[in-house]
């Protein structure tokens, strides 16, 4: 069975903050990760792989050159092939855009049994762009998935949804989006098998490589357009007193008289 | 070797964080420093080379490692030192342990013991220091005698004591330094042998996480093939040619500590409210405590970078680059966890905050691998011998190239720091002319100034670079602030410690105080203040708030 696992890099959201006056991120310094829902899929799917020996599974991102650390990350948890489209035709597409240059990428790499992708990521939270890809190759799709399992060509998928779990069964193809396991850790890969991953298949695919239209990606192929970036607008601050809680008491004593909630 | 790629670095360096953050948090630290008690179980499993094997970035591919350079290392032993510099140095001990097979063994040593290390996990020691050698290898006790056999050499019989042995009461084998017949030679001696045993672990001041003992080899007997190199007489080169990297490494120790307490200092000072505003926008505070301390600290990563790229392009030794790098690094990160405690008032005082550990740390930085003072020895010889072999011309020839950049680049402190070179190249010829470096102590001070004027050198160039390093984590305008404020600093010290110097030592010091400049340098201090304050404003937005 081949699988492909859509991975995408962002910025740590632990990180990261708004510009109030610009409406930009601040990336000064924030750290790049997998996207965690992706880094869920992927560790998904590579446990599928150590199941049936005849799995092989291909790792795709799309973004700018430095993207390649994502793919190169899925290889080394074990995937067996990596692919990062990188273009600057790519730049400035939104979900539909992206789906439309996954769904290409797929095409290019061959018969594909399972699309897995994060539910979301962390940095646009959209959770469009896996049944987007699934849209695009006219796949059927199961969303919210937290576990997988696969017993010949049956695909046995437990969906989140109100209050349990639905249990959908389907045959290949399939995309499935995942949620993460509350018990889930992340795997990351040992000195070694980091090394290991450069001798596996890599390829950087333009948009041209894999037939991508040049209408149909960037900001001319996305029917979406981000207005502004803004943070909610902050409370007033909170002011900070240190002391005894018998100093504390009459602080606030003092502060509610001023404020008039109690009377001298 | 060469340093690999970034991403696959990069990568390396996440697994070893997300390790951390697993399997080592501070609370667990906490109360292993309290009870003096090494991790032997976490090392052995950062050894593991299916669940992480950080010791084989020291070991090459063809033997089951990962073939690290330089700068791959001291990235690695950068964050080990934020995560604990105890376990970073059972790391180090490994490193260092297993370099002089990496340097001297033969292909059959390496193809043996190497490949061992690497699919065994084995933990390594280095022995070379003794009760009564440390820095000075020269008075070593421990003696190797021969055992012959039909008329060859079989093997040799050690005895002898080493002490502060990191790693020495938990390593799986030793490399023992010793004196054979043919003079100083390194040994690869098993744990599980007769003669052979380890002390108690000693009850340190701090990195109490890393394993201390001292070793007794009591006629411990080796075969031959253990010698390393098979030759008699190559331990104190085989050493001394490895100085210039682990000496990088122990610098990447000092760096990392000392940031790590700086930048819980800087998010600290974000949320501590006195005098109606937080701390962080007080310039008593940053201006003294946090902006100095961490300007000079990537003053001495720019340097760490220089050296490591050096060596990893193939140049060889460099002992002098690597004192600077470690003497810089080690004494600033002292200084830096010194005032980060001071930073957090109370509450750096304790044991709650990591950053009182860090500073008991740290200080080891300054002692192993080289003191503090042996380093402004080593920095003083080598450079007074270019002095003396260029006519002076030395850091004059620097100064020049200073000022082509500082006409290309005018926001790196390029002319500052050309003025500190010009200025210690005048020092140094005044101490040539009265004979001053009869006295040791010019000597050692020296070493300290000239440590100082060549980071603002190196620095200077790095800000005015196209590119930055994958390391630097602020923008062009904070990190050239930077520059310009190491290069002020060291530039004034220069010429005003110089001189004091030389007036300290000389009859007479002619017109060094026309020769160093000192007006120019004064007038070169203009911006400073602004400069801290945009430096402040660039740590508080990169490191906020948690």
């Amino acid at each position: 069975m081949n699988i492909v696992v859509c991975v995408k890099q962002v910025p740590d959201s632990t990180e990261v903050k708004i510009n109030p006056e610009t409406g930009h991120l601040i990336r000064a310094g924030v750290p790049s990760i997998i996207n965690p829902y992706d880094h869920f899929a992927l560790q998904t799917a590579l446990e599928l792989k150590k199941k049936h020996a005849n799995f092989k599974v291909t790792v795709v991102a799309m973004g700018p050159p430095q993207a390649k650390s994502v793919v190169q990350m899925g290889m080394a948890l074990g995937a067996d092939e990596g692919v990062l489209l990188s273009d600057m035709a790519f730049a400035g597409s939104d979900t539909w855009a992206t789906s439309y240059a996954l769904a290409k990428a797929v095409k290019k790499i061959g018969k594909t049994d399972l699309i897995f992708c994060g539910m979301q990521a962390i940095d646009g939270d959209t959770a469009q762009t896996g049944p987007g890809v699934a849209q695009q190759l006219g796949m059927p799709q199961i969303t919210f998935c937290e576990k997988v399992d696969v017993d010949g060509r049956r695909i046995i998928a437990h969906k989140l949804i109100d209050g349990g779990y639905e249990v959908v069964e389907a045959r290949p193809p399939v995309l499935l989006t995942m949620i993460m396991h509350k018990d889930y850790v992340p795997r990351y890969p040992s000195f070694l098998a980091i090394n290991a991953s450069l001798k596996k298949p890599f390829h950087t695919w333009s948009a041209s490589d894999i037939g991508a239209e040049a209408q149909f990606l960037g900001l001319k192929g996305s029917p979406t357009q981000v207005d502004r970036i803004y943070p909610p607008a902050q409370r007033e601050k909170a002011a900070m007193f240190s002391g005894s809680g018998q100093e504390g008491m009459a602080k606030i004593l003092q502060i509610m008289k001023a404020e008039h909630f109690l009377e001298d | 070797m060469a340093s690999m790629d970034s991403i696959s670095r990069n990568l390396m360096l996440d697994s070893l964080r997300e390790y951390a953050k697993r399997r080592i948090p501070f609370d667990l630290i906490r109360e292993l420093d309290e009870k003096n008690e090494c991790p032997t179980g976490i090392l052995r499993e950062m050894y593991d080379k299916d669940s992480l094997g950080v010791h084989l970035l020291m070991i090459p591919e063809e033997y089951g490692g990962v073939s690290g350079g330089t700068f791959d290392i001291y990235r690695i032993c950068e964050l080990l030192a934020r995560i604990d510099l105890g376990i970073a140095t059972g790391v180090f001990a490994t490193f260092l342990g297993t370099d002089p097979l990496n340097q001297g063994g033969t292909a059959e040593q390496k193809e043996k013991w190497l490949k061992r290390i690497a699919s065994e996990n084995l933990l390594v020691a280095y022995g070379a220091t003794e009760p009564d050698a440390g820095s000075d290898l020269v008075n070593m006790r421990t003696r190797a005698e021969h055992v012959v056999k039909n008329g060859k050499i079989a093997g040799y019989r050690i005895t002898g004591n080493k002490q502060w042995i990191s790693n020495g009461g938990i390593a799986d084998m030793h490399t023992i330094l010793a004196m054979a017949p043919g003079g100083p030679s390194w040994f690869i001696v098993e744990t599980k042998i007769e003669g052979f045993s380890a002390n108690k672990h000693e009850d340190k001041h701090g990195i109490r996480l890393s394993n201390t003992a001292g070793l007794s080899l009591d006629n411990v007997y080796v075969p031959a093939e253990n010698l390393i190199g098979l030759e008699e007489g190559k331990g104190l080169l085989q050493a001394q040619a490895v100085f210039g990297y682990t000496r990088v490494m122990v610098a990447a120790f000092g760096l990392g500590c000392g940031l790590e307490a700086l930048e819980h200092a800087i998010r600290y000072s974000q949320q501590r409210i006195q005098g109606g505003g937080p701390l962080s926008e007080k310039q008593g505070y940053t201006h003294k405590l946090i902006v100095p301390n961490y300007v000079r600290l990537e003053g001495a990563r720019a340097f760490i970078e220089y050296t490591s790229l050096r060596l990893d392009s193939g140049e060889h030794g460099l002992q002098t680059e690597g004192a600077i790098a470690k003497y810089g690094a080690s004494e600033w990160g002292n200084k830096a966890a010194d005032d980060a405690i001071q930073a957090l008032g109370g509450y750096g005082f304790t044991k709650d905050f990591p950053v009182e550990k860090i500073k008991r740390d740290v200080k080891i930085t300054c002692i192993y691998e080289g003191t503090s003072e042996v380093l402004e020895m080593t920095i003083y010889r080598g450079r007074w011998q270019e002095h003396l072999k260029s006519r002076g011309r030395y850091y004059l020839d620097m100064a020049d190239q200073l000022d082509l950049l500082h006409a290309k680049e005018p926001k790196v402190g390029a002319h500052a720091s050309a003025l500190g070179l010009r200025a210690l190249a005048a020092i140094l010829e005044e101490c040539r002319v009265h004979k001053l470096t009869r006295h040791q102590h010019v000597t050692f001070t020296l070493g300290r100034l000239i440590c100082a004027a060549e980071t603002a050198w190196n620095f200077s160039i790095a800000a005015a670079a196209q590119k930055y390093s994958e390391t630097i984590r602020f923008d062009r305008e904070g990190w050239q602030a930077m520059a310009r404020i190491f290069a002020r600093e060291a530039a004034l010290n220069t010429a005003a410690q110089g001189l004091a110097l030389v007036l300290g030592a000389a009859d007479a010091a002619g017109n060094l105080a026309d020769a160093v400049n000192m007006e120019a340098i004064q007038t070169e201090q203009k911006g400073m203040i602004a400069d801290m304050d945009l430096v402040a404003l660039k740590l508080k937005q990169t490191f906020k708030a948690k």
